[in-house]
C-alpha cells in the first residue's frame, strides 16, 4: 500500500547531507522550474490539486494566487515546521531525513510567488532537526543553492530558521508571524489575511512543511503524475503517522483515499494484542473521533472525513483499544489545549480551565450529571466564538467523546 | 461631512457613517454594542469577544464589531437569540475567575463587568470548581494598584502605555488563564500618564491609590469642568460629594473626553490638583492685618483703593476671562496699574508634545486677548512708585522668593484675593477669601487659543464669592459674567461675534 513520493530518500543513509542528496536527485528539479514562468509553476501545483498538509487541507496553489497582483512589498514564504499537535510526527521526518527536499521545495515555491525570503519556523522542541536542518541549509548556501544566485539563476532566495520556544500555537499561521516578529504567539484577527497584510505587514504566504516537500515531485513529474495518486478531490499522497495501540506504529507515506481499517490492520499490523478497536482518532488530536462501525466505510480523505463529521486533519491517527480510559483521555486532551491557549480570547482563556477542572472533578469521584452536562454544554459555549481555532481544537474531540462515549463519563458520576 | 451608509440593525435601518467600526458606527446613533477591550483611543483588539455580532448573509456570519467596518447594506444582528447567547456566555466566562469581591472593589458601581452582568447574564454561578488564584495589590508605580485576579485581560492597560505615551511599562506575562498584567522587575510605571489606566480599566484591576477606599462612587456628583494645572484646560469630570454634616469636597478629576483639546486623556500632575481645591483654603478674612468678617475686609480694601495714589492690580493668569474683564474695567475707573506678570507659571521644558505645557496657567491667553501687560518690566516699575498692591490670587511666589517679595513689595499697602492661605495671604493686611474655579462659572482660553465655558460644580456649606461679585462689591461696575460679556463683545473684536451660551462643548477656536 505505501508509495514513496516524498520518502523516496528517507531511506537513503546520510540523506540530510547534501552529496548524498545530490547523488540521489536532490536540486534536480531546479533547471526545469526555472525554466518556467513563476506563474506555470504555480500553475503546476494548483493543477496538481495539492492541498494543505498543516491540517486545514486549503489549497495549496490556490493559496498562491491570492497574492496581491502588483505589490512594492516584498513578498514572504513562511514554512510552518511547528508540527506540535498530539498525534502527528510527519514533518519531523522530512527535517531530518531528508531536508534538501525542503529547501528545493522552498526555492521553487518563492520563485512561484514572487519571494526572495523565505522563513522556516521550526518547533522549538525540535533541537535535532534544527541542527540538521541549519547544516543543510548552510552547504544549500554553500553549494549556491541558496544566496543571491539560486544555481546559478538571477534569483535570490534566503532562508532563516526561526526557533519558536515551545507554544503549540505559534503553529497557528498568525501566531506564527506574531512570533517571527518577535511578539508574543497570538494569532490575529483576520482579515487581514496573510496573503494581503502578513509578515512584517507585508504579503506573505504562509505553507507546512510537507505541502512545501511536495513541490519538487510536482513540478518535476508534473500535476497528473501526481494526480494519479489519491482520490480526486483528495489527490497525491500523504506523510501518515499511526501511532496509539497497534502492532507497528509508525510514519507511512500512502496516497490519500485508502479505506483505514485496511491500512490499520494492513500497514499497522492491526490493534496491539489482538484487542478489541475502541475508535481511532483520524487526524492529529483535535479530530473527532471515530468509532469502529464508522471507521468500516471511512476512507483517509478529506471528503470522506467530512462526510463522517470529523476531520482529515494532520494524517496523525490515533489508535484506540477496548481498555482506553475516554474519561482520562479528554482529561489529557484537555489539558493539553488548556495549557497551550495563548489566553487571548476570554473563552478559550477562562473556559479550556474550567471544563479542565470539571473534567479532573469527575475523575476524582466528585462529579455529578451536571457537570458531564455542563462540560458538553461548554463545547458549544466555547466554540468558532474567538479569534483562531484552537479553542474549536479542543471541543470539537471533546464533544465528540462525549456525544460517543457518555457512558463512560456517566459511570465516574454514579 | 463623513460619507454615510445605510444599513441595519436588528431590522432596524440606520444611516452610519462609513468605514467606522460597528460599534462607533452604531453607538453614535444610539445603539449599544456591549465591548469591554475595545476603546476608540486604542482601537480595536479583538480578544474580549463580547462585541460579537451577527451579519445576516454575511461571510463569516459572526463578526467582531469593534474590528468590523459599516457597510452600505449590512444587516447587524444585535438581538438575536444566537448573539443574545454569546453575550450571555462570554459574561460567565468572564466572571468564573472573577473575585466578585464588588462590596470592596473600588470600581463597584462603574464597572462594566457588573453592567454587563445585569444586561447580558443574570444567572447564579456555576462555577463548582475552585477559581484561579493570582496576585493581588501589586504596586505598579505613579499610584497605580493592580489586582490581577479582578483583570478581564483586555490588555487596554497595556495598549495605553504602547500606544499612547510609548513607555511599555506593563505587558501580559503567561498564557491561557494563567495569563496576568505586570511590569518588567523593578520597572513600574514611570510616565506622567500613567494613572489614566485607571480610568481605562474597565473593571476593578487598575485602581488608584489616591482615590482607593475614599468614596463610593455612586455617592459622587459628577460635574464637567476645566483642569487648571497647565495651559492645556482639559475637560475634567469633577467629582464631588457632601456627605452628611461635612462639606462639599472633591475626591478626584476624570479626564472628560473632548477631542478638540485633551482627546481622551489628561495628566498625573493635573489629575492631582483636585488636592488645592479641597485643602489650604484661605477660609477667614482679614482687615487690618487682624482676622474680620468678609464685608469688614471688602470695605476695608474698597476704602484702601478709593485712598490711593497709585494702586496696583495684579491678576491671575489662572482667573477666568470674566474675572479678568472685571479687574481690569476697575483697574480703569480706579486709575490702577493691572498687570498680569507670572512669570514664575511657567516652567520651560516641563511641557511634552502630548497635553503637559509649559505655561502652569489655565488662560494665560485671556490675558492677552484682554490686552493685559504680563510684562516683568511694567509690573516692576509700577510697584516702584506704587501705594497698594491688590492681588487677584496671582501666587507671586512662584515668581519671587521670600526675600525679593519683600523688597518688591516694601511699604506698599498688600491686599490679598485668594483662595489658598499661604505665605502671601500671611503678608497680606487684608485678605478676601474667594471661590476656586471649582465653585464658579467661566471661560477660559488654552494655549491653542480654544475658548471653553464651565461651571460651578462644587457648592460649599459656606460659599466664598467669585472674584468679579468681589470686584463689584469693592467699586466694580461689573458684577456678574454676563454683564462681563457685554462689556468683553463691545471692546474686545475676537470676543465681538461670540455668544457665551452657544460655546460648543468641544470649544470654540478663536482665529485670531
Amino acid at each position: 500500500m505505501e508509495v514513496k513520493l516524498l520518502s523516496a530518500r528517507f531511506d537513503v543513509e546520510n540523506c540530510n547531507k547534501i552529496e548524498v542528496a545530490l547523488k540521489n536527485g536532490a536540486y534536480s528539479v531546479l533547471d526545469k522550474a526555472f525554466s518556467m514562468e513563476p506563474g506555470e509553476v504555480t500553475d503546476e501545483v494548483k493543477n496538481s490539486g495539492l492541498r494543505g498538509r498543516g491540517g486545514a487541507g486549503f489549497p495549496t496553489g490556490l493559496k498562491w494566487t491570492f497574492l496581491p497582483k502588483q505589490t512594492e512589498k516584498p513578498v514572504y514564504l513562511a514554512v510552518n515546521s511547528d508540527e506540535s499537535e498530539p498525534g502527528t510526527f510527519k514533518d519531523r521526518y522530512i527535517l531530518v531525513r531528508d531536508p534538501h527536499m525542503l529547501i528545493e521545495g522552498i526555492i521553487i515555491s518563492c520563485y512561484a510567488i514572487g519571494s526572495h525570503d523565505a522563513y522556516i519556523y521550526i518547533r522549538g522542541e525540535y533541537t535535532t532537526q534544527v541542527k540538521v536542518l541549519q547544516a543543510a541549509i548552510d552547504e544549500a548556501y554553500e553549494a549556491g543553492y541558496l544566496g543571491d544566485k539560486v544555481a546559478g539563476n538571477d534569483y535570490r532566495v534566503d532562508v532563516t530558521v526561526h526557533r519558536g520556544a515551545g507554544a503549540y500555537i505559534c503553529g497557528e499561521e498568525t501566531a506564527l508571524l506574531e512570533s517571527i516578529e518577535g511578539k508574543k504567539g497570538q494569532p490575529r484577527s483576520k482579515p487581514p489575511f496573510p496573503a494581503v497584510e502578513g509578515l512584517y505587514g507585508c504579503p506573505t504566504i504562509i505553507n507546512n512543511v510537507q505541502s512545501i516537500a511536495s513541490v519538487p515531485y510536482i513540478v518535476s513529474n508534473g500535476a497528473d503524475a501526481y494526480k494519479a495518486y489519491g482520490t480526486e478531490k483528495s489527490p497525491g499522497t500523504h506523510l501518515f503517522g499511526i501511532s496509539g495501540l497497534v502492532e507497528k506504529p509508525g510514519m507511512y507515506e500512502l496516497p490519500l483515499g485508502l479505506p483505514i481499517l485496511e491500512v490499520i490492520e494492513k500497514v499497522a499490523g492491526g490493534v496491539k494484542g489482538g484487542k478489541k478497536l475502541k475508535g481511532v482518532i483520524p487526524g492529529g488530536s483535535s479530530t473527532p473521533v471515530l468509532l469502529p462501525e464508522e471507521l468500516e466505510t471511512v476512507t483517509m480523505d478529506y471528503e470522506s472525513m467530512a462526510e463522517h463529521k470529523t476531520m482529515f486533519g494532520s494524517g496523525g491517527m490515533v489508535v484506540l483499544d477496548e481498555d482506553v480510559d475516554v474519561v482520562k483521555l479528554v482529561k489529557n486532551l484537555i489539558d493539553f489545549y488548556h495549557h497551550e491557549s495563548c489566553g487571548q480570547c476570554t473563552p478559550c482563556r477562562e473556559g479550556l480551565g474550567w471544563m479542565l477542572k470539571i473534567v479532573k472533578k469527575i475523575i476524582n469521584g466528585d462529579g455529578t450529571l451536571d457537570d458531564v452536562n455542563l462540560l458538553r454544554e461548554l463545547c458549544d459555549n466555547i466554540e468558532m466564538k474567538t479569534v483562531c481555532v484552537l479553542s474549536a481544537a479542543c471541543t470539537m474531540p471533546v464533544r465528540a467523546f462525549l456525544d460517543k462515549f457518555r457512558h463512560e463519563f456517566e459511570a465516574y458520576v454514579q | 461631512m463623513a460619507e454615510m451608509v445605510k444599513l441595519s440593525v436588528n431590522g432596524q435601518e440606520v444611516e452610519v457613517e462609513a468605514g467606522k467600526n460597528l460599534i462607533d458606527a452604531v453607538g453614535a446613533v444610539g445603539i449599544e454594542i456591549p465591548h469591554l477591550c475595545y476603546h476608540p483611543a486604542l482601537g480595536a483588539d479583538g480578544n474580549c469577544r463580547m462585541c460579537l455580532v451577527g451579519i445576516e448573509d454575511g461571510r463569516p456570519p459572526l463578526v467582531p464589531a469593534c474590528k468590523t467596518p459599516a457597510a452600505e447594506g449590512m444587516k447587524v444582528q444585535l438581538d438575536a437569540e444566537h448573539i443574545k447567547k454569546i453575550q450571555h456566555d462570554v459574561m460567565e466566562l468572564e466572571l468564573i475567575n472573577h473575585p466578585t469581591d464588588c462590596p470592596i472593589c473600588d470600581q463597584a458601581g462603574e464597572c462594566a463587568l457588573q453592567d454587563y452582568y445585569q444586561k447580558y447574564d443574570g444567572q447564579e454561578s456555576r462555577m463548582t470548581v475552585p477559581q484561579v488564584q493570582k496576585s493581588k495589590k501589586l504596586d505598579f508605580g505613579c499610584g497605580v494598584i493592580h489586582d490581577q485576579e479582578r483583570c478581564i485581560l483586555c490588555a487596554r492597560c497595556v495598549r495605553f502605555t504602547r500606544q499612547i505615551t510609548k513607555t511599555g511599562e506593563l505587558g501580559i506575562v503567561n498564557r491561557t488563564d494563567d495569563a496576568r498584567v505586570t511590569t518588567f522587575p523593578g520597572r513600574p510605571l514611570n510616565n506622567r500618564y500613567a494613572l489614566n489606566v485607571v480610568d481605562l480599566c474597565p473593571v476593578g484591576a487598575m485602581t488608584s491609590s489616591d482615590f482607593r477606599f475614599k468614596q463610593r462612587v455612586w455617592f459622587l456628583t459628577r460635574d464637567k469642568g476645566i483642569c487648571h494645572g497647565c495651559s492645556k484646560g482639559c475637560n475634567i469630570f469633577i467629582d464631588h460629594h457632601k456627605e452628611k454634616y461635612k462639606d462639599d469636597i472633591i475626591y478626584r478629576y476624570r479626564p472628560f473626553v473632548n477631542e478638540q483639546v485633551n482627546g481622551y486623556f489628561m495628566c498625573d500632575e493635573g489629575r492631582m490638583t483636585y488636592k488645592k481645591e479641597n485643602q489650604d483654603r484661605l477660609l477667614v478674612a482679614k482687615a487690618n492685618n487682624a482676622e474680620s468678617i468678609i464685608s469688614s475686609a471688602v470695605d476695608s480694601l474698597k476704602n484702601s483703593i478709593s485712598s490711593s495714589n497709585k494702586p496696583v492690580f495684579l491678576v491671575s493668569p489662572n482667573c477666568s476671562l470674566e474675572q479678568m474683564y472685571a479687574i481690569k474695567k476697575l483697574g480703569e475707573a480706579k486709575g490702577a496699574t493691572v498687570s498680569g506678570f507670572s512669570d514664575g507659571y511657567i516652567l520651560e521644558g516641563d511641557g511634552d508634545d502630548f497635553l503637559i505645557q509649559d505655561d502652569k496657567a489655565a488662560n494665560r491667553a485671556g490675558l492677552e486677548l484682554l490686552g493685559v501687560d504680563t510684562t516683568k518690566e511694567a509690573f516692576e516699575s509700577a510697584m516702584k512708585e506704587a501705594d497698594l498692591l491688590v492681588n487677584f490670587n496671582n501666587d507671586l511666589a512662584k515668581s519671587y522668593d521670600a526675600a525679593a517679595l519683600d523688597e518688591l513689595i516694601g511699604d506698599c499697602k498688600f491686599a490679598m484675593v485668594a483662595t489658598t492661605q499661604d505665605a502671601l495671604t500671611e503678608k497680606a493686611e487684608i485678605a478676601i477669601p474667594a471661590a476656586s474655579y471649582s465653585e464658579y462659572s467661566g471661560s477660559v482660553i488654552n494655549t491653542d487659543n480654544i475658548l471653553q465655558m464651565f461651571n460651578k460644580a462644587v457648592v460649599k456649606n459656606e460659599p466664598f464669592d467669585d472674584i468679579v461679585n468681589i470686584v463689584s462689591r469693592i467699586g466694580g461696575d461689573v458684577n456678574e459674567n454676563s454683564a462681563a460679556w457685554a462689556g468683553m463683545k463691545a471692546s474686545v473684536p475676537a470676543l465681538k461675534d461670540v455668544e457665551p451660551e452657544q460655546i460648543p462643548e468641544q470649544g470654540l477656536a478663536l482665529n485670531s
